[in-house]
Order: C-alpha cells, then sequence, then structure tokens
C-alpha cells in the first residue's frame, strides 16, 4: 500500500517537474508585430513669389529739331536737364530685351505653379 | 511467441496513426501557407494595380503638363515675332517716324511701356484686372502680351 502511495506520489512529483520546467513556454513567446504606416511627405507650402508692382517711367524723344524745347520743359519743370539717350535701333533692342525677361518670369513662374500642382496636388498649385 | 506479435501490431497500429497524425498536421499547415500566399498574392494584385492607376494619371499629368509649357513656348515665339513686327512693318523705321510725328510717337512708346510694365506684373503673378479678362476687341488688349494679358482674347485679322 504504501508503496503504491510512494509510486503515485513520484507520478504527481515527475509531472509537476514537468509543468514547473515548461510552464514559461506554454504558449509561447509573444511575437512582435512591426507595422509600416506610410506617411506622406509633408508638403512645402511656400507662398508663391509675390507679383512685382512697376513704376512707371516716362519717355522723352528727342530729336535734332525739339532738343532745346525739351530741355527748356525739363527745366521749367524743376529737373535737371540731363537725358540717357538710346538710339531708335537700341530702343527695339530693350524692347526686345524687356520681353524676354518677361517670358523667362512667366515661363519660372509657370514651371513652379507647374511643380506644385504635381507634388502637391491641384489645389496647392493655385496662385 | 504470441504477444510479441500483438505487440508488433500494436506498434505497426500506434505509428501508422501517428503518421496519420502528422500527415494531417502537415496538410493543415500547407493548406494555411498556400491561403496565406493567396491573400498575399490578392493583395499584391491590388496595390499593383493601384501603382499602375496613379502612373496612369502621373503620366497624364506630366503630358498636360508638357502641353501647356509647349503652348506658352509658342505664344513667347509668336509674342516676340509680334514685336518686332511692330518696328518693322512696312518697312516701318520708328526713327524717322519719331523726327516726322515726335509727339505721337512719344505717346505711343509710353503707352506701350506702360502696356509692357503691366505684362511684366502679371508674369510675376499679379491678378488680372475686369478689363484685361473682358477685352475681346484689339482696341481693347494690351498689344504687348494679348495672350497673358487678354486670355479672352481671339486673334483676328
Amino acid at each position: 500500500m504504501q508503496i503504491q502511495i510512494l509510486y503515485t506520489m513520484n507520478k504527481i512529483f515527475a509531472i509537476l517537474t514537468i509543468l514547473l520546467l515548461t510552464g514559461c513556454s506554454i504558449g509561447g513567446e509573444k511575437k512582435v508585430k512591426i507595422f509600416s504606416v506610410e506617411k506622406p511627405r509633408e508638403n512645402l507650402n511656400y507662398p508663391m513669389p509675390t507679383p512685382l508692382q512697376m513704376e512707371e517711367i516716362f519717355w522723352h524723344i528727342i530729336t535734332s529739331k525739339n532738343a532745346e524745347e525739351v530741355f527748356k520743359k525739363l527745366e521749367e519743370a524743376g529737373i535737371d536737364p540731363v537725358l540717357f539717350g538710346i538710339t531708335d535701333k537700341d530702343f527695339q533692342v530693350l524692347a526686345r530685351n524687356f520681353a524676354q525677361i518677361r517670358q523667362k518670369l512667366q515661363e519660372t513662374n509657370n514651371l513652379l505653379q507647374e511643380y506644385k500642382k504635381y507634388y502637391e496636388g491641384e489645389n496647392n498649385g493655385k496662385m | 511467441m504470441f504477444t510479441q506479435i500483438k505487440m508488433i501490431i500494436t506498434l505497426i497500429m500506434v505509428m501508422g496513426l501517428a503518421g496519420a497524425g502528422v500527415y494531417v498536421m502537415k496538410l493543415r499547415a500547407d493548406n494555411a501557407t498556400l491561403k496565406a500566399n493567396q491573400v498575399k498574392l490578392e493583395t499584391a494584385i491590388t496595390e499593383q494595380t493601384k501603382v499602375l492607376e496613379q502612373q496612369k494619371k502621373d503620366f497624364d499629368a506630366i503630358m498636360e503638363s508638357n502641353k501647356k509649357l509647349n503652348v506658352l513656348i509658342n505664344t513667347f515665339k509668336k509674342d516676340l515675332q509680334d514685336l518686332d513686327k511692330r518696328f518693322t512693318k512696312k518697312n516701318r523705321d520708328i526713327g524717322k517716324l519719331a523726327l516726322q510725328r515726335t509727339k505721337s510717337i512719344e505717346r505711343i512708346v509710353n503707352k506701350g511701356g506702360k502696356n509692357a510694365a503691366r505684362c511684366i506684373e502679371l508674369a510675376s503673378g499679379a491678378d488680372h484686372t475686369e478689363a484685361e479678362l473682358k477685352a475681346t476687341l484689339k482696341s481693347q488688349i494690351n498689344p504687348e502680351c494679348p495672350a497673358l494679358a487678354n486670355p479672352n482674347f481671339v486673334h483676328y485679322e
């Protein structure tokens, strides 16, 4: 009878020992889950450049005939009787140069808008 | 002898059952793997479709943008040609004209300068005035840069 009890006790002890040794691994370690969330890049959101405000200038046309009259008028108006002149041909060149500068400005502004629209969406492309 | 045969048969049965169990487990594992693969493939196909759609959208946007810029550059060429024409049309010599009609040319040059300055303002991003937007006649437009200043003006002879 005593041997039987000892035998049962041994069994229980063996089972408990096994449980004690393997208890922590029941169910296993929890796996670490890694999420990758795609976050869009922040918009640069620079405001569009402020439009230029041009100041008005007056062009005097001086010929050999009216030169005296023009200088007299300048003196009467209290303006120094001195003019910075260009020839008719140079005036054409100046007009062309200004047109090219304006076109470059427009092209650059347009490119900027298109880039903004492409990378930041339709709403941000507006000026 | 009989006991040994019984043991062998029992062992074979136990091993057979264990083998069947392991095989079923393997089939289950394979099934789970295949299911997971299927889900991944479906997700990949959806993602690929999205990527392709986005690529198409991007391509269309790039094409449209290129078209716009080409139109703009052609407008620039025309504007410069028009400017040259204004100085040289019908063998016009602005110097001689200025000698003959000094005051008129001075007025025209100053008006042209004012218009050109307005063109620069618009090119730098200034808003159009209502008059600029409504202009449809040659007498109403800014002849220095009609395409830029008067978007509703249609060129006519």
